[in-house]
């Protein structure tokens, strides 16, 4: 709201006489005499507001302000991330960034004992991790989505074509109720192809990670077996297969084991150019997912309009399943936190210029930041969830007091 | 009928022979085999910018030219690393293991001894853990800033925790190994028994002794799970005890885990060069060693 | 020391190691012959000497005790939670919170006890070559070469154990030993399953490879401080080289050897991340040596860092690490009896 509002205020006011005039003839001395009264209201209105502080966190946003003198911030977490993030923070000049990639439940852990500035997690915070760490902010700063990945040697493809599956189907498969390759509900949904006897091998992540829980979601949706089973987590307790390392195990186990599948985060797929299949999404149609894709669904899904305020509870916010026909049903964010006021949470010794130098490094990832996503295959964030993280960072205070914004680096 | 029995033993004897030269075979092909697979795939990024150039962007199958660079930092923060832990860690081992030699052969001294070998046997990354837990503690405790949890001292004293246990055992072994003779040989001519024990005892297992610390060094120096909780991170290296530190180990399990060629091939490479520097630790820590035994010999 | 030139290598200076070296040459003994004062210091400095090395070696003891002191600190919310029923439960399942270590006290007595299998008999023929066989001139530069397996990262391990191990064993070895070992009766079961690759037997060889450079040169070392009169007695008496090395020179070197393979064993129960690359990392038990497997130090590797702060999920983590140092004591306390026992059996036969 704060963030549109006085910027808004001009444009909406010029449209109106334009309408006005569309209407009739006769009435428009009294649609001026309307305009002119509603533009000195609003004009009011904002001045006072301006008075009154009512914008006081977004007053400071244009780039008036001075940049402070860079710091040296530092964050943890998310494996996922680091390579954006190295990217980000090798080019942004404001401040001098340390990031450590030691998995998502650390960067929690850390962000909650205040051992760093900012931690990054591909999983939202439960409600308990909340309650923990109380003040704490948090806000995607990019999505993924979830590629099925599998190793079927002598099975020709045409173009543009790969193995479908849908969520159903991927229950069942790692349920282990379905063993085998040509088993009738697999076969059914690729009828173009001869799919094998073989048993399928299933791989998993055995580390926590952000990827399985949104693959997990999505089995939890398609299959209520699966929900009640087994759930969805950063790591859960897998009916069948092979655990491996990280993103890395995951596309080496399936690089050499023949006839197995596996979920991999689609920015590795991409990366090392590994196939992957189609999956069906709501409206019947069977998607290969591209980053591109993945944007317009997260932007398309419903929660996505209505994410929650940066204080709120992100865990139960779903971007998978979006009812565009185009749209990659797995789809995840991946989050920043921090905290609201770091002068409550870490005392007086956090300066107001470190914190300066904070909400600027992520005023800048969320921005210019997230030009650098496409050529690693990241996703871009859609200008929603942007919106509503600028009202998160615009909520930051220090002491009370808003944070001076400017653009930095 | 007794020259078939010799026969027959001097047949075992040389089998037995075979068997050993088997061994030390067995224990080389994997040596080789991740050597040659390290060079094979860092191979890339192998020239003299991976020494001076900073860490390069990641480059994806989107981008068409990848450059290399990184580890100069890293070979910076994992010597300092090394350095501090193994000067907390030798002295100290080093004591505990002639005490547990000398001084406590039985009673309580079994004890120690015990759980000396018991430590040996907590996973690195519960070290990490612990040494995390006992900093913040005592962060909190007294007032001071949490982020300074982070820093090349907390990260050298997990380092020296997992170091010191098999320091200090196996200069117990080597000192044991020393026959009882000789101390009391020293005894009889009215030395001390400190005396003995650093001057005779020590000197005739130092050989030993130095094998222990180089298995510590060499233990340590491979280490990443610890240091992601302690030493962090530092793109710069090394920038002062308090500060956090990047390490060779961190830095390769770090970019092995990303999709992205060019930084696979830097974390390959920094395996290459974290070996060769245990190589030169090695051979270096050997000549000074026996330089230093030919001057006490010397004096003969 | 391995990495010495053999001459180096003899921890006595005197060429024949059978007689003390007697004191170094810069300590003459009649420097130290005691005027009153000289010696009243000589017995001030034996005190703050012993006294400063017990302390130190109290510290272990300290240090054990604050171990298990912060690991039951960071495990209370499970111990709670679970009381003892933690040690008998076999589902490990973080969506649901139940909690039980039983998979993973398997998985890690199993690799250990497997990797010992390989790496003892190996290391000790290492050590044997090293020190009886191989001629001078090789044994230094053979031993530094050996050594340097412990100095490859463990994360390096896992990579390449990932990459060229796993497919090895998946391919070559582990159908092979089903086609042969695995059809005595009675075997069958042992090497049951699809092979993998990533299972309980591949992480066993990848932990033994990871300790034959410890094991093998602390037991060089041991055989190197064998007096040379030890071997020439049994040389003497007709024994031949085999002879003198099983009677003569193993037994002698037994308590240096124990020491080797219980410093192996430590490394073996805490290793993580080239078990996690290797293991399949399953929460269940395993059912033979192709099947996937979890050890403690690879479950805290894979979990710890995505378990929240002061989570019940958290503290069975803890939880499992702390008995972890428990099975680590317990099995110390048994491989201490048993090498000791098979030792003294070999030599007194």
């Amino acid at each position: 709201m704060s963030g549109t509002t006085p910027n808004g205020a001009p444009p909406g006011a010029s449209d109106l006489p334009q309408e006005m005039k569309g209407r009739q003839q006769s009435s428009s001395k009294m649609a001026y005499m309307a305009v002119i009264a509603v533009v000195v209201i609003v004009v009011i209105i904002v001045l006072a507001g301006w008075q009154l502080g009512w914008f006081k966190s977004n007053s400071s946003t244009p780039a008036t302000a001075s940049c402070p003198a860079p710091v040296s911030l530092t964050g943890a977490g998310s494996t996922f991330v680091f390579p954006l993030m190295y990217q980000w923070y090798t080019t942004y000049t404001g401040s001098t960034v340390n990031y450590e990639s030691v998995g998502s439940g650390t960067g929690i852990s850390d962000i909650s004992a205040k051992t760093v500035d900012f931690g990054a997690s591909d999983a939202p915070l439960t409600p308990a991790q909340k309650t923990n760490a109380s003040g704490i902010l948090q806000m995607p700063e990019s999505a993924g989505a979830v590629a099925i990945i599998f190793n079927l040697p002598n099975v020709n493809f045409a173009a543009g074509k790969s193995l479908n599956v849908n969520g159903s189907v991927l229950a069942q498969i790692f349920l282990g109720t379905i063993m085998n390759w040509n088993n009738t509900p697999l076969q059914t949904l690729n009828p173009g192809l001869t799919l094998p006897i073989d048993p399928i091998s299933v791989q998993h992540r055995s580390d926590g990670s952000g990827t399985t829980y949104a693959f997990t979601q999505f089995l939890s949706s398609a299959s209520t077996q699966w929900a009640t089973q087994v759930g969805y987590s950063t790591t859960v307790n897998w009916p069948v297969g092979t655990g491996d390392k990280g993103s890395s195990g995951i596309a080496g186990a399936v690089e050499t084991t023949q006839y197995s599948i596996a979920y991999v985060d689609l920015n590795y797929a991409l990366n090392n150019e590994i196939h992957f299949a189609a999956v069906e999404n709501p409206t019947g149609a069977f998607i290969l997912p591209s980053v591109n894709d993945t944007a317009s669904a997260i932007a398309d899904s419903k929660d996505s309009t209505n994410l929650p305020l940066g204080t709120g509870n992100w865990s139960g916010v779903d971007v998978e399943n979006a009812p565009g026909a185009k749209d990659y049903p797995i789809a995840t964010f991946t989050y920043l936190m921090f905290y609201q006021n770091p002068y409550a949470a870490y005392g007086s010794s956090y300066t107001l210029q470190k914190a300066e130098n904070l909400v600027n490094f992520l005023n800048w990832t969320i921005h210019a930041g997230q030009s650098y996503s496409e050529g690693l295959y990241y996703v871009t964030l859609p200008s929603s969830v942007v919106a509503a993280d600028v009202v998160t960072l615009d909520s930051m205070n220090y002491n009370g007091a808003a944070i001076p914004q400017a653009a930095c680096g | 009928m007794a020259f078939d029995r010799v026969a027959r033993r001097r047949w075992k004897s040389h089998l037995f022979a075979g068997l050993t030269l088997l061994c030390v075979v067995a224990a080389l092909i994997p040596l080789t085999s991740i050597v040659w697979t390290a060079f094979d795939r860092g191979a890339p990024a192998l020239s003299v910018g991976f020494f001076t150039q900073p860490l390069p962007a990641p480059c994806g199958s989107a981008q068409t030219h990848c450059s290399y660079g990184g580890v100069g930092p890293y070979i910076e923060g994992t010597l300092v690393l090394i350095a501090l832990s193994s000067l907390i860690a030798i002295p100290i081992g080093v004591l505990i293991g002639i005490y547990l030699s000398e001084y406590g052969r039985r009673g309580i001294g079994r004890v120690i001894s015990f759980f000396t070998d018991v430590l040996t046997g907590v996973p690195s990354i519960v070290v990490g853990i612990f040494v995390y837990t006992l900093t913040l503690d005592y962060i909190l405790k007294t007032g001071g800033n949490p982020e300074n949890v982070y820093s090349a001292l907390s990260g050298a004293t997990a380092l020296a925790i997992i170091m010191l246990p098999i320091v200090a055992r196996t200069t117990e072994e080597a000192l044991r190994a020393v026959p009882d003779s000789v101390r009391e040989a020293a005894l009889a001519l009215g030395i001390p028994k400190h005396r003995t024990t650093l001057r005779i005892v020590l000197t005739a297992a130092l050989p030993a002794v130095l094998t222990g610390a180089l298995l510590g060094v060499m233990r340590v120096g491979g280490e990443a799970a610890p240091l992601l909780f302690t030493a962090f991170n530092n793109p710069l290296g090394y920038t002062g005890v308090t500060q956090p530190a990047g390490a060779l180990p961190t830095m390769i399990y770090n970019l092995y885990q990303t999709p992205y060629a060019n930084w696979q091939a830097d974390a390959w490479a920094s395996a290459l060069v974290l070996v060769l520097i245990m190589v030169i630790l090695s051979v270096a820590s050997q000549i000074v060693f026996t330089r230093v035994r030919r001057r006490i010999s010397g004096g003969q | 020391m391995g990495i010495a030139p053999n001459v180096g290598m003899n921890p006595f200076p005197g060429e024949d190691a059978g007689v003390p070296a007697g004191p170094p040459p810069h300590s003459p003994v009649p420097q130290l012959e005691a005027t009153p004062r000289r010696e009243r210091i000589g017995r001030w400095f034996n005190s703050i000497f012993r006294l400063l090395v017990t302390v130190l070696g109290f510290g272990i003891l300290a240090l054990a005790a604050l171990f298990i002191i912060v690991l039951a600190q960071g495990a209370w919310p499970s111990l709670l939670k679970f009381g003892p029923n933690f040690l008998s439960t076999s589902t490990w399942d973080p969506v649901h919170s139940i909690f039980g270590v039983v998979p993973f006290v398997i998985g890690t007595l199993l690799t250990s006890a497997i990797a010992l299998l390989i790496a003892v008999p190996v290391s000790l023929g290492v050590a044997i070559f090293l020190t009886e066989q191989s001629p001078t001139w090789l044994s230094g530069p053979l031993g530094l070469v050996v050594q340097l397996l412990a100095a490859v990262p463990s994360v390096v391990y896992g990579f390449w154990g990932f990459i060229v191990l796993v497919p090895y064993m998946r391919l070559s070895v582990e159908p092979g030993l089903q086609g042969s070992v695995g059809k005595v009766p009675g075997l069958g079961g042992v090497f049951g399953g699809t092979p993998v690759g990533t299972d309980i037997l591949t992480s066993s060889v990848i932990l033994a490879i990871m300790i034959i450079p410890t094991i093998s040169s602390v037991c060089r070392d041991s055989l190197l401080a064998v007096p040379r009169h030890q071997r020439e007695a049994a040389l003497s008496l007709g024994a031949t080289k085999w002879e003198t090395t099983n009677f003569a020179v193993l037994r002698y070197a037994s308590s240096g050897i124990i020491g080797a393979i219980i410093l192996g064993l430590g490394r073996a129960l805490g290793e993580t991340m080239a078990v996690t690359m290797t293991i399949g990392n399953a929460d269940v038990i395993p059912k033979s040596l192709f099947s996937q497997g979890q050890t403690i130090a690879s479950l805290i590797a894979n979990e710890f860092t995505s378990a929240g702060p002061g989570s019940i999920y958290q503290g069975a983590i803890i939880e499992a690490a702390l008995v972890l140092f428990a099975i680590t004591i317990l099995v110390n306390v048994i491989a201490r009896l048993l090498v000791g026992r098979v030792l003294r059996v070999e030599g007194g036969s």
